[in-house]
């Protein structure tokens, strides 16, 4: 290695005095030693280019694949927190092998049977829905967010693309809320949507006292696992019991609830998006604009048939980059609901990832069960991926 | 006016080639009234041509109310929470945070507090005093702390985890980047692909065997498991530095060879300044993330541990002692966003410029 170096420093340093001191002796030179040179440099090239990428590499095997293998196989395991360290339980698969319905895939029969505490009412009233069922409609219902996000932001970019003075300002006011901790907005915004709230006097609710006497509207339920719906709110009778609420059906209970978070994701997402969109329409032709505009068009044409098109890789991006995260939504509904530092999963808000955490770090902490949830996110992102790629490549032809 | 055109047989003068007498005489004066009104606010019609300055202003004027009315919505909640954090709702009254839109009804500057009979004034930053103090003292008790855990314990260990693997990460992902954009070597392409397609792979769905790895390891109690993974890189850092240094003239480095220089020597001495706007940028937002981190705190860290970060402890307080007293909630809620809101205030040039640049989210 050393003489390597060596070698090759001494020859780059001769190489300019070579050539300053005439044609002839490049010429005699050359045939021997370019070749030389060439591989020292490939030699170098390889065994650097490997050195500088070795703590990314060993840091992308060592923490996501071989954890996304090791997960694999404790999915098929019924390995859970009692036993022993988790390098035992993979050589020892044959005796942690999970048996059940579906012999090794367990957990992910499992995952489409298993109902959990089916003894409250609240969970076999209305229309039933296995728990999986619950927590990934929760998941998707947050989801709506993102297309208004879209809208929002896309509006919002064009303003400031404008050239009126002090855009930057608005960009940067804009991009705060993405900066703050999430669980600092959660916290305020729990207060601010109160039944006694500043968002109930701003929005004139602040007398509301149907369907119970509760004075204001409840957007965040104090107990686990209430709250209006629209099936509450148009004229179910209803007292101030808990299990009056959860006869509605599934998809309704919570649904205020739901909403808050909504608009706290988009409120916290937008400044992000605009500052994309604002980049995606600096990008947009300035002189097909011109010529719209000469031939005719006036600005809603101008947008939807020039700034669109352009906009559309950015648009596409973000809708990817959209779902992948809120399908991975976790935080903001555990902290905005949660009453004691050990509840775990509300079936009427949790998203999908609160099911992991709940049968995998909770309780009997199970978990293969939990891997066996996990893999199957895993799959449900991949495979909305590529239905994504898949919409993008047949838009284009 | 389609209609209008079947009924009078002239031809509609235009504004422009005719004079606006003809306009006026040929249209009801109704009709020309709303067009004088419509080219006011910038809107050419058939009566009136609209000055082109004047659309724009108004144009102007309906943008600025529109971005206004927008940033009052993304400022308004940061207002809030400041306001709330001077609301005395010590020791049992949680109506002024409540009830609050704009300020307290009873902040804590003008609250007076009874200590024995004597009426003490409660001093403006009681609720922050009171998070600082006495609400983490307590909470080892009753939130299940460990021993003698103090904010400043937090704040020490937030600035660790969002400091020490994020400096060092950067580090290892530039020098990532540099080996991916200049630097040929057999297999790079190969390597590139397998490291993007880690990306793929969601957090949540491999958090469960990455906690039991943990675990087995140690790393979770002394708080190792948000320092250690941190700082093998992260592949989206090295990803958008990459981007930048493609941007850069190899011509740099060739120079920089001829002269004797070694690969160490040029990462260090020439792509590291180069490179430093991509690799600043691309830090801050990474320490933003590990500041905000609570989600990698609460599912690897024991509650009861001293390694656990100031979002995790927050919720730990919160949930066992802030029922009956929020306004220190708010105050450690606004602690939790202070620093990062000041350090993008000072970076806010680069680091929007850098997300423009590399069309990256958060």
């Amino acid at each position: 290695m050393e003489e390597n170096i060596n070698m090759s420093v001494d020859e780059a340093a001769v190489e300019p005095v070579v050539s300053a001191e005439g044609e002839s002796v490049a010429v005699a030179a050359a045939p021997e030693k370019p070749k030389r040179r060439i591989n020292q440099q490939k030699l170098q090239d390889n065994i650097w280019g490997w050195i500088f990428c070795l703590p990314l590499i060993i840091g992308t095997v060592w923490f996501v694949y071989y954890a996304f293998i090791l997960s694999l196989i404790l999915s098929f395991t019924k390995y859970t927190g009692n036993d022993g360290s988790l390098m035992d339980a993979i050589a020892n698969f044959d005796v942690y092998v999970n048996t059940g319905e579906w012999g090794a895939a367990h957990w992910y029969y499992d995952l489409f049977n298993y109902t959990s505490g089916t003894s409250q009412s609240w969970q076999t009233q209305g229309v039933v829905m296995n728990e999986m069922g619950r927590y990934l409609f929760n998941t998707v219902f947050y989801m709506i967010g993102i297309p208004i996000g879209m809208i929002l932001s896309v509006f919002f970019a064009v303003c400031m693309s404008r050239d009126i003075k002090g855009g930057n300002v608005f960009r940067v006011l804009y991009y705060l809320p993405c900066v703050a901790s999430a669980i600092a907005i959660v916290y305020t915004f729990k207060i601010m949507f109160r039944t006694d709230g500043v968002m109930n006097s701003l929005l004139g609710l602040k007398d509301f006292t149907y369907p119970d006497n509760n004075k204001g509207f409840v957007w965040i339920p104090e107990g686990v696992n209430i709250g209006y719906s629209w099936c509450t709110l148009l004229g179910k009778e209803v007292t101030v019991s808990t299990s009056d609420f959860m006869k509605d059906p599934f998809w309704c209970q919570g649904l205020f609830s739901k909403l808050v978070i909504v608009i706290m994701s988009v409120w916290k997402g937008l400044g992000g998006t605009i500052i994309l969109y604002v980049a995606g329409l600096s990008g947009v032709n300035a002189a097909t604009k011109e010529a719209a505009q000469i031939d005719g068009a006036n600005g809603w044409q101008i947008f939807w048939k020039v700034t669109m098109p352009d906009l559309y890789p950015t648009i596409f991006y973000n809708i990817v980059t959209s779902v992948i995260g809120g399908l991975q939504i976790y935080a903001e509904p555990e902290l905005l609901f949660s009453t004691s530092a050990s509840s775990a999963g509300f079936p009427n808000v949790s998203g999908f990832v609160a099911l992991i955490y709940k049968y995998g770090l909770t309780n009997n902490k199970e978990y293969g069960k939990g891997a066996a949830y996990g893999f199957f996110l895993a799959i449900i992102i991949f495979v909305l991926t590529l239905f994504q790629f898949w919409l993008d490549s047949r838009n284009k032809d | 006016m389609a209609e209008n055109e079947n009924m009078v047989t002239k031809e509609a003068p235009l504004p422009g080639s005719s004079t606006q007498q003809e306009i006026r005489d040929y249209y009801s004066p109704l009709r020309y009234g709303w067009g004088a009104f419509c080219a006011f606010f910038g809107f050419s019609t058939k009566t009136h041509r609209a000055s082109k300055k004047r659309a724009k202003l108004v144009m102007d004027i309906a943008t600025y109310l529109v971005l206004l009315f927008g940033a009052f919505l993304m400022v308004y909640p940061f207002w809030w929470m400041i306001a709330g954090s001077f609301a005395a709702t010590y020791p049992q009254n949680n109506t002024p945070i409540f009830t609050l839109i704009w300020w307290p009804s009873q902040s804590t500057w003008t609250m007076t507090l009874d200590k024995g009979g004597v009426k003490e004034p409660m001093g403006g930053f009681f609720n922050y005093i009171y998070f600082f103090g006495d609400a983490f003292a307590s909470g080892a008790s009753m939130a299940g702390f460990a021993e003698g855990f103090t904010y400043w314990r937090a704040l020490l260990n937030n600035l660790i985890y969002s400091i020490v693997p994020v400096v060092v990460g950067v580090i290892t992902s530039a020098s990532a980047a540099f080996a991916f954009s200049k630097i040929q070597w057999i297999g790079r392409d190969v390597v590139f692909m397998l490291l993007l397609a880690a990306i793929m792979v969601p957090g949540p769905s491999i958090m469960i065997t990455q906690f039991v790895m943990y675990s087995d390891m140690d790393w979770q109690v002394n708080g190792l498991v948000l320092i250690i993974p941190g700082m093998f890189g992260s592949i989206m850092t090295a990803f958008f530095i990459r981007q930048f240094l493609f941007g850069l003239p190899t011509s740099i480095i060739e120079a920089a060879k001829i002269d004797g220089a070694g690969y160490f020597r040029i990462f260090v001495q020439f792509i590291l300044p180069l490179a430093m706007p991509a690799i600043m940028a691309q830090g801050l937002l990474s320490f933003m993330g590990c500041w905000n981190n609570y989600m990698g705190s609460f599912i690897m860290i024991p509650q009861n541990s001293p390694a656990i970060n100031l979002p995790h402890a927050m919720y730990v307080l919160n949930n066992a002692m802030f029922q009956g007293n929020q306004g220190p909630n708010i105050a450690g809620a606004v602690m939790c966003v202070l620093p990062v809101m000041i350090l993008f205030a000072c970076f806010q040039k680069l680091i929007i410029g850098s997300l423009m640049l590399t069309g990256s989210k958060e």
